[in-house]
């Protein structure tokens, strides 16, 4: 009996360090022990201390095999990165001081790490939501302030609560007679950069007795304490700015929180706690020997890993290459189990002295090769860049093989969407280590799909982004030679793919506001009254309007995103309207402003180009092409809107901070979709990526602009205009519908001159966006800037309801403005409405145009529905249907068959 | 021994990623191709099994040493063998650069947007671009005075993206943009207007010279076919450094646009609906008196005073004169005869100098020469395919005039590269009696009958019509025979325009997909694969499957 030492493995996996070191001392021949050996409890232990190196001395029983160093032919330690979750709970505390005048607000944290309390305060006489800095005396020592309104005070140790678990804290003192209202804050962990909000808001302790009245965000509620929802029972919401983890999972459930405490005007103590859930990301590795047995010619393998706690071996061996999953022969280590008949279980053994386990596996010398997932923490699977660890054995010695090369190793993480997420944002460590994954991907055969198109998904992003960058630059610097472009394109027929852009395809949608609406100041709470008369009505969409704060009342020029009280309303009137919408059936569309961004801030120069708020961009965000306003981004990937900073969305990190908004917005709000508001400004791809993250119900997208005119004269053909609108639609990949302006331009023309040939095209069709790619057409024929009070573009006065019967009875999603709805038309589009819905004509309806003469036109819907506008005479023709009249206004009519 | 031991495992790691940088993600096709020949796989194994250790090894391969070398040499033996071809029908994709990528002041123009273009290409997984070197940029002032500094700097960036390089060495000039023969050259010229192909009317063609002087020696003492060859030969030496391992394919400009034929259509309008036929360029001084020596020599002495009088104009259909006539035509006459064999044959003679030149010049170098053939498509479906005749390709209905230019190709071996692969005859008005899908499917023929090696191009620098993606993936399928390169015809504006990038990206990955389609796994493995899944019952993952 002798003992052999074993090389640690092992050593505290740092990111930059790939390679494991050996040391090539040899060692005599010594026996090995199989022997049960009592495991070593280390708990829940977490090392993240230097590295150090272990000798794991094994005694041996019996004589097994016997090895020395040289044989080791294969040698690995594959990096492990994963997602580790500590519990732990914030808690605020107002305290009274010593006297009534003082009070102290005590803010603490009970997991471990570099805590900062980010804060400001509001003032008495403070008008909207914007933080100040603290008076100087309230400043804790060591705070740092942070522009011109907020503070930053690191939490500090504080002692010991007597259960064993440290507390970080920081007290600030508020003199009770001083002009601060309330205290705003968030928690920032400086380590992984996260956030902690308070159910997507900042927490808000007030101080005196808020002096709005009702009307006022929470101010309705009157409450002292914390804020209204404080007191759910929820997990804080995590918005981790790395890394999309935790955001899915904050619990929301509970929302009913409308149990204000109701006190009288003096302030009052409380204490309030809140569960945290802090994600680490962790760095651990595991290291992989096999040798050779001179005697028994078997594979001796030693497997050792850093991780924390109980590590088991989910493992098997292979025959061949195929990788198929055997039951090795016995022995088999101690603590194994026969899993299911399929693989075998090992809870690796503690290692002495040091934290970490490891292993010695003995297996026969015919094997190709021994595979292993590793468990830990109960529910966490460890894979290697999605696939299983996979150890070449040599069946002669001389061969050995690795498929490794030591890139990252991906986690799989507790399931399916956090193994994505994970897989997903190591992108940014570098284009070719994806490409090297997907080569890996495509190469193991066995891969699950959505592993592949996922990391494919992530390359092809990289590349569109390429793209648009390379589009710019050769846009704004080469002279294109389009000159002889050929024309001949013929439009093609688009795919007709069922995406979600289209909602159900029998969507009728209702703008639900129109430019005057922001006056009232309750909008929310008037269009809450007429949800169930829509409903009735049969829309089944209705577009609020912008919710954003803005810099003009009409929500068109938002500033700061996230604060959703505006001109119409409160956000938690939004969130009432919007629930009372859902309660009658009618799916909501929240407006979004992607295009520009009002700032807060003038730069060194004194133009306004940097962002305050959640979303404090600076001018990266704002494209280079517009001298207005500066921009340091790229320039422009569309037009511009020139009265305010236009966003770069080729930069990842508005892309990034607009997707988390959107999903935001879904969540918070409610909203089921989108509308998109002047989407002439950037690029469809990513509008495309933003509907691919917010996977919004039905969204449409505002793509205005001229129809084409010869000398003051509507050109007949207006294929260049929808080909624009059909060629944003395409760049968005179909996830985007658009307003069909071209119809609404043609049937301006046609109506006003009387010119219904126009309502035809070459091919017989409808010469509008919904004559080539009706399930992408939104028609319409006014809306909040063409009519309203201002009237940019007024559809034929007393002609609407021509129009109306035109795309009320065609293909294409249409929508009715609000001013029209509630008007004397209300009753004929009811009609109209219900008449579309009781012959089921939806957005990819068949039209046959009847007739397109100078005074008439008239079509044939489905076979189903015959409908003519003008003056002119029409008469569906008796053939195989019969047709009976079932509305007639002025200069329509339509029948139905029966 | 510790850090010796790191050393060159890091040293290992680097050539690793170069090798996948020059891959591309989408190339494991070609090292099962490599892995099949130079490791001992049984080739009677299913072929799953094959692939499957082929892509299993594959990574390994990046790690040792050999495997470079053993790529490479793949690539050698194509290139130096093109009668031998591929074994797959793995076409290799190549992207146009910009026709104007370096000014005329040789500095390299867009070169932010290019190296972003080549940053999205590599990743999409493009193998290599194709870079345009020009007569008149590169030897502009004087003969004999070289700058190649502006191509060098784009064949770095291009070798910096891990991308391949096919060189388009171009002998002409260009009107849009505006690239002209060399200044020297022009100035001869002014003085010596025979040096330009010539129509009926006297209307010079000033973008290229004519074959007729190839071995005259009218560039200030020299023929243009030894200052083509000085050219090649300085371009081989400026570029040695990328020759053998960047640049993969030289393409050799042979006439107008670089295509093989005469500029039958110089004088033509733009944007005709229907082209007309053309007319025959042979009324240059120097094309005049080799007619006539012709027509002397074969006893006809009056057949060698003009070209054929009854031929249409430029813009005119075949019908419109007495030449070109369905029936009755003189095409078909004896005279006609006469003409043509003559007038195709200094075009054929003409690609033979110049294919030959530059494979003598090549020969001792690892890239395949190439020479573009045009796809004179209009007016197919005549019996005398008047458009064809006029660019000189005597190829009528009766008469295969692709056979001879496929074997002028073999004997210099050499490769074709043949345009408007991305054109349906449905695409084009009925009109004009074309059918280019039939025309490509006869060049091919001819090539294959005669193992040329056929690489594709889409209809030059104009925009893939509609449907044209559809063609291009038919063509590029293998049914008509492989394709061993196809040059995609070119990055610019419109290429990264939302308009044209979506559809070209979805283009490469159809091409590509075959080989990630799981569809290609036979049943029996997935449901094996399934069996042996087990299921973590707690928390549902598959474990192995992955």
């Amino acid at each position: 009996m002798s003992t052999v030492s074993i090389e640690p493995l092992i050593h505290h996996h740092q990111r930059e360090i790939r390679r494991f070191r050996f040391k090539s001392s040899a060692f005599g021949p010594a026996p090995l022990s199989c022997r049960p050996k009592s495991r070593c409890d280390g708990g829940r232990l977490c090392s993240f201390k230097s590295p150090r190196r272990a000798l794991a001395v094994v005694r041996a029983a019996a004589v097994v095999e016997t090895f020395d160093t040289t044989d080791v032919v294969f040698r690995e330690t594959f990096p492990l990165e994963w997602t580790d979750t500590v519990e732990g709970k914030i808690f605020v505390k107002l305290d009274k001081g010593k006297n009534e005048q003082n009070w102290q607000l005590t803010v603490g944290c009970t997991i471990p790490g570099k805590w900062i309390l980010h804060w400001g305060v509001s003032y008495v006489d403070d008008v909207g939501s914007e933080w100040d800095q603290p008076p100087t005396g309230m400043r804790p020592p060591g705070s740092v302030p942070i522009k011109d309104y907020a503070i930053e005070t690191p939490l500090k140790k504080a002692s010991s609560t007597g259960e064993g678990i440290d507390l970080y804290e920081v007290k600030i003192n508020v003199k009770s007679d001083s002009a601060v209202a309330a205290i705003n804050f968030v928690v920032k962990d400086e380590e992984t950069g996260a956030w902690y909000q308070h159910r997507g808001r900042d927490f808000k302790v007030p101080l005196v007795d808020y002096l709005h009245d009702d009307g006022n965000v929470v101010g309705a509620k009157r409450g002292f304490g914390l804020w209204p929802g404080w007191r759910a029972f929820g997990q804080l919401s995590n918005i981790l700015l790395k890394g999309e983890a935790s955001q899915s999972k904050a619990q929301d459930s509970i929302s009913a929180s409308s149990d204000p405490k109701q006190e009288d005007s003096s302030l009052e103590g409380f204490y309030d706690e809140l569960p945290l859930v802090k994600q680490l990301p962790l760095h651990n590795s595991v290291g992989v020997s096999v040798r050779k047995c001179r005697e028994t010619a078997k594979n001796i393998i030693y497997l050792e890993t850093d991780l924390p706690g109980d590590v088991v071996v989910h493992w098997g061996v292979c025959r061949d290459d195929a990788k198929n999953w055997e039951i090795p022969a016995a022995p088999h280590p101690p603590e194994t189990i026969l899993f299911k008949n399929k693989a075998l279980r090992t809870l690796l053994k503690q290692k002495e002295g040091s934290s970490g386990c490891s292993e010695l596996f003995t297996l026969d010398e015919d094997l190709a090769g021994f595979l292993f997932v590793l468990r830990i923490k109960e529910n966490i699977w460890l894979k290697y860049m999605g696939n299983d660890f996979f150890v070449p054995l040599s069946k002669s010695s001389s061969s050995v093989q690795s498929n490794k090369d030591s890139e990252a190793t991906h986690v799989s993480g507790k399931g399916e969407q956090e193994n994505e997420d994970v897989s997903g944002s190591a992108f940014t460590d570098g284009i070719i280590n994806e490409i090297r994954n997907l080569v890996s991907d495509i190469s193991s055969v066995k891969t699950g799909k959505t592993k592949t198109k996922k990391v494919q998904e992530s390359i092809l992003q990289e590349i569109e982004k390429l793209a648009a960058e390379a589009y710019s630059i050769f846009r704004s610097s080469t002279p294109t030679f389009s000159e002889e472009a050929v024309l001949l394109e013929e439009a093609t027929k688009p795919p007709l793919k069922v995406s979600s852009a289209t909602g159900s395809g029998y969507e009728i949608l209702c703008q639900g506001f129109n430019w005057e609406s922001h006056k009232s100041g309750r909008w929310y709470m008037e269009l809450k009254e007429k949800a169930k008369q829509l409903s009735s009505l049969g829309f089944t969409i209705i577009w609020l309007p912008p919710p954003t704060e803005s810099v003009s009342p009409e929500g068109y020029m938002p500033k700061d995103l996230y604060n959703l009280n505006s001109r119409y309303g409160t956000i938690d009137e939004l969130r009432d309207l919007v629930k009372n919408f859902h309660e009658v059936d009618i799916k909501v569309l929240g407006d979004a402003v992607l295009n520009h961004r009002c700032a807060h801030y003038k730069n060194q120069n004194g133009v306004w180009n940097i962002f305050g708020g959640r979303l404090s961009w600076d001018d990266r965000a704002v494209v280079a092409d517009d001298p207005h306003f500066q921009g340091r981004g790229n320039k422009s990937s569309g037009d511009n809107f020139h009265a305010a900073p236009n966003i770069d969305h080729s930069q990842d990190f508005v892309r990034k901070d607009l997707k988390e908004w959107m999903c935001w917005l879904r969540k918070e709000i409610g909203y089921d979709g989108w509308r998109l508001d002047f989407v002439r400004g950037f690029w469809g791809g990513y509008v495309k990526d933003y509907l691919e993250a917010s996977e919004p119900y039905f969204t449409v997208g505002e793509f205005w602009d001229s129809l084409s005119y010869t000398y003051g004269d509507m050109d007949h053909n207006q294929d260049a205009h929808r080909q624009r609108i059909v060629d944003w639609i395409n760049a968005t990949n179909g996830t985007a519908g658009a307003f069909d302006v071209t119809t609404k331009g043609i049937l301006h023309a046609a109506l006003e001159r009387c010119e219904y040939w126009r309502l035809s095209d070459e091919k017989g069709k409808p010469p509008g966006v919904v004559g080539w790619w009706p399930s992408r057409a939104i028609t319409f024929i006014e809306n909040h800037d063409t009519g309203s009070t201002q009237g940019h573009w007024r559809f034929p006065g007393g002609k609407e309801m021509q129009g109306y019967a035109y795309i009320l009875t065609h293909p294409g999603t249409p929508a009715v403005f609000y001013d029209h709805v509630f008007s004397h038309y209300q009753s004929e589009i009811a009609s109209l409405i219900s008449l579309r819905n009781r012959n089921k004509i939806h957005c990819r309806s068949i039209v046959k145009i009847a007739k397109a003469e100078r005074d008439v036109y008239a079509a044939v819907i489905d076979d189903k529905v015959a409908m003519k506008i003008g003056p002119g005479h029409y008469e569906p023709p008796s053939g195989p249907q019969r047709w009976s009249q079932a509305l007639e206004g002025r200069d329509y009519k339509v029948w139905e068959a029966s | 021994m510790e850090i010796s031991v790191i050393g060159s495992t890091q040293a290992k790691f680097v050539k690793a990623d170069s090798a996948y940088r020059v891959l591309g993600f989408c190339s494991s096709r070609r090292y099962d191709d490599v892995l099949s020949r130079n490791s001992r796989v049984c080739l009677g194994q299913p072929s799953i099994r094959l692939r499957r250790l082929g892509l299993r090894l594959t990574v390994r391969a990046v790690h040792t040493e050999p495997a470079l070398p053993a790529r490479v040499s793949t690539d050698r033996s194509a290139a130096s063998a093109p009668s031998r071809s591929r074994p797959n029908n793995g076409v290799r994709l190549y992207v146009g650069l910009p026709l104007d990528a370096v000014s005329e002041a040789n500095t390299v123009n867009h070169a932010k947007a290019i190296s972003v273009g080549l940053k999205a290409l590599k990743l999409l997984g493009v193998e290599g671009v194709e870079l345009p070197v020009w007569w008149g940029i590169a030897e502009k002032e004087a003969m004999g005075s070289y700058n190649f500094s502006g191509y060098l700097n784009l064949a770095e960036m291009v070798q910096k993206a891990g991308l391949k390089l096919h060189v388009s060495l171009c002998f002409h000039g260009l009107k849009q943009p505006k690239i002209p023969l060399p200044e020297w050259v022009t100035r001869i010229g002014e003085n010596e207007p025979s040096i330009y192909f010539s129509d009926r009317s006297g209307l010079l063609y000033k973008d290229c010279l004519s074959l007729a002087v190839d071995e005259l020696p009218v560039l200030d003492g020299k023929t243009p076919i030894e200052v083509y060859q000085d050219f090649c030969q300085s371009f081989k030496s400026s570029f040695s450094q990328f020759i053998d391992s960047t640049i993969t394919g030289i393409s050799m400009s042979l006439g107008p646009n670089g295509e093989l034929r005469y500029p039958s259509d110089h004088g033509q309008s733009r944007n005709l609906k229907i082209p007309g036929v053309g007319e025959f360029q042979c009324y240059d001084k120097n094309m005049l008196a080799l007619l006539k020596q012709h027509a002397e020599a074969s006893g006809n002495p009056f057949w060698g005073l003009s070209g054929p009088h009854d031929a249409p104009s430029y813009d005119q259909t075949p019908s419109s004169n007495g030449f070109f006539k369905d029936h009755g035509g003189s095409w078909e006459s004896p005279y006609g005869d006469f003409f043509l064999n003559w007038y195709s044959s200094q075009l054929a003679s003409h690609g033979a100098r110049l294919l030959s030149l530059a494979s003598s010049v090549f020969s001792d170098a690892d890239v395949a020469v190439y020479g573009k053939v045009p796809l004179l498509h209009p007016w197919y479906r005549t019996r005398a395919r008047p458009l064809e005749l006029t660019a000189g390709f005597y190829n009528t209905e009766r008469r295969d005039g692709y056979e001879a230019i496929a074997e002028m190709f073999a004997r210099n071996s050499c490769k074709v590269i043949l345009p408007g692969m991305d054109l349906s005859d449905e695409d084009l008005p009925g009109e004009a009696l074309s059918s280019p899908q039939s025309l490509l499917r006869q060049v091919r023929a001819a090539c294959r009958k005669l193992g040329v090696d056929v690489s594709g191009q889409n209809s030059s620098d104009r925009r893939v019509a509609r449907g044209g993606f559809e063609q291009l993936k038919e063509n590029l399928s293998g049914q008509e025979g492989s394709v061993d390169l196809f040059i995609y015809e070119r990055m610019g504006a419109y290429f990264f325009s939302p308009e044209h990038f979506p559809s070209f990206t979805a283009f490469v990955r159809s091409i590509y997909q075959p080989q990630m389609d799981t569809d290609d796994i036979p049943d029996e493995e997935v449901v094996g694969a399934e069996e042996s899944v087990p299921m973590a019952s707690e928390s549902g993952v598959h474990m192995q499957a992955a």
